[in-house]
């Protein structure tokens, strides 16, 4: 019987087995230019660094691409088009464990805030650990990082409609 | 005398029933607190009529290649739809690779399997009918038998307005049926609505299940809930619990081909828990007491164990007796004996 399960195992693997794949970010939603951003293109677009207290109580420095910027890549309403029916839009974040995370697409906007949140690949000049890379999302100045959350996979954008 | 005449009356309506009749949709409910966070396709609204024949097509025998095994051979109400069984044996004899997972509150599982490779219990339903080494029989051959059985054409037609029974039809009748399947009365449902006072293990182990251990604020906990969920006991969430330091089963790396999946799996919904034995995607732990050795002092580390089990919990005995008090709670009596859940043919 054993031996069968084993058998079974082995046929699962043979039958489903995906080809690896390399780690990216889809952007998707009410965007004009869906994007699929690769290790490589993020090293390419407009990076900064920011600070996050993290769990362990002490702040870390996280290097990434700011949200705006790839909201801007993929043609969402930022910056002077993020206004009325516009700003009833959000930004669902997520990640390869299934969690997901929250934002108005004003809590992301220079027009509306001085705080920087990035899509970070980068920290003291070292990939992310596995676990919480290659992608993660940094939201500096929160009470607790729960919105900073590990492995992203996902961005979209949509309307709040109820 | 006036019974008998009812029911010939409805036999008669039956019979007689036009083609294209709107079968009349039932609104689930649930307690508040489970949130309405619910996947309800709408191409497939749930309806008295559907769930009807989706109840007995979960019991119905004839759609294994075998005619011995239905759904509910793997999925008995009776354990939470278990079987108590390690691995479950298809119509063929020959063992599933992963432990039969418990079917409750599916309405908030957005995706099915240990690996999370199916986005709907339609979609779902589809692999334990058909598989090789499971049920075994194609929906094509499913449809012909069902065919040939007597009630079936009238229960279609009731369920989807026309006669006409079809793959895509079964498995929509089935998904209507599981989204019923709602526990919801278990003695923690019952504190959450104050009907029930918790005793003092039950109470600690709630506290426990909630709570992270933090030294500066001096509080112990095991930090359960970050991956099971607030009330529902339940977050569609995948992680690797560190069983292994080499998985010999990828899981949702299978699925989406990402190095950093490897060894996940689907975080399993603990409501009914103590009547799911065995535990984990491999039916490896006998019992509730070696699931919860297993997080206090045997993960295993290895490449993609969860952030957030880094660190043994190492409780004590009197902490793992009071998670198991609350484990306990969640036991659903009635669920597991609701009439409208049991196999209907034992009514005939």
């Amino acid at each position: 019987m054993i031996r069968n399960c084993f058998l079974g195992l082995l046929l699962l693997t043979g039958m489903t087995a995906m080809a690896q794949q390399k780690p990216a970010v889809k952007v998707s939603g009410e965007v004009t230019r869906p994007l699929t951003l690769y290790p490589e293109n993020l090293r390419q677009m407009k990076r900064t660094t920011v600070s996050l207290k993290d769990r362990d109580g002490n702040d870390h420095a996280y290097t990434g691409v700011p949200v705006q910027e790839i909201l801007e890549q993929a043609g969402v309403t930022t910056g002077k088009a993020l206004r009325g029916e516009n700003l009833s839009k959000y930004l669902l974040v997520r990640c390869a464990d299934g969690y997901e995370v929250l934002f108005s697409l004003a809590e992301l906007d220079s027009s509306f805030t001085d705080r920087v949140v990035i899509l970070a690949d980068e920290s003291g000049g070292q990939p992310l650990p596995a676990g919480k890379g290659p992608f993660r999302l940094v939201v500096p100045g929160e009470k607790k990082p729960a919105r900073s959350s590990f492995q992203v996979t996902d961005m979209i954008i949509r309307f709040a409609k109820d | 005398m006036i019974l008998p005449g009812l029911l010939l009356l409805m036999v008669i309506m039956t019979a007689q029933m036009p083609a294209g009749r709107v079968p009349a949709p039932v609104t689930l409910s649930w307690p508040d607190y489970f949130g309405n966070r619910v996947f309800l396709p709408a191409g497939n609204p749930v309806t008295e009529d559907g769930i009807a024949l989706g109840r007995r097509l979960f019991y119905e025998k004839a759609l294994s290649s075998t005619d011995q095994m239905s759904c509910a051979t793997c999925h008995q109400q009776a354990k939470a739809f278990t079987d108590g069984k390690r691995f479950s044996a298809g119509a063929d004899g020959v063992l599933q690779p992963r432990n039969t997972m418990s079917l409750a509150n599916l309405l908030w599982v957005r995706q099915l399997f240990w690996d999370g490779r199916a986005g709907s219990l339609e979609e779902q339903a589809v692999t334990p009918l058909t598989a090789l080494h499971e049920m075994g029989q194609s929906l094509v051959v499913s449809a012909a038998k069902l065919q040939k059985l007597p009630r079936y054409r009238a229960l279609f037609r009731r369920a989807f307005g026309s006669d006409s029974i079809t793959g895509d039809r079964i498995v929509k009748a089935l998904a209507q049926f599981e989204r019923t399947l709602i526990s919801a009365n278990s003695r923690y449902d019952q504190y959450l609505q104050g009907k029930y006072q918790p005793s003092v293990s039950e109470s600690n182990g709630i506290t426990l299940f909630y709570a992270n251990t933090d030294p500066v604020r001096g509080t112990r906990g095991a930090g359960c809930a970050h991956c099971h969920g607030g009330p529902k006991t339940y977050s569609d969430l995948f992680h690797n619990n560190g069983l292994d330091s080499l998985p010999a089963d990828a899981g949702r790396q299978q699925i989406t081909g990402q190095a950093y999946d490897k060894g996940r799996f689907r975080v399993a919904a603990l409501c009914n828990i103590a009547l799911t034995a065995p535990y984990m995607h491999d039916g490896r732990f006998p019992d509730l007491e070696s699931v919860i050795d297993h997080y206090s002092e045997h993960v295993i580390h290895n490449e993609t164990l969860s952030p957030f089990l880094q660190q043994p919990l190492l409780l004590t005995k009197q902490e793992k007796n009071d998670l198991l008090a609350f484990l306990h709670m969640l036991t659903d009596s009635a669920f597991v004996t609701d009439p409208r859940f049991s196999n209907p043919f034992n009514n005939n």
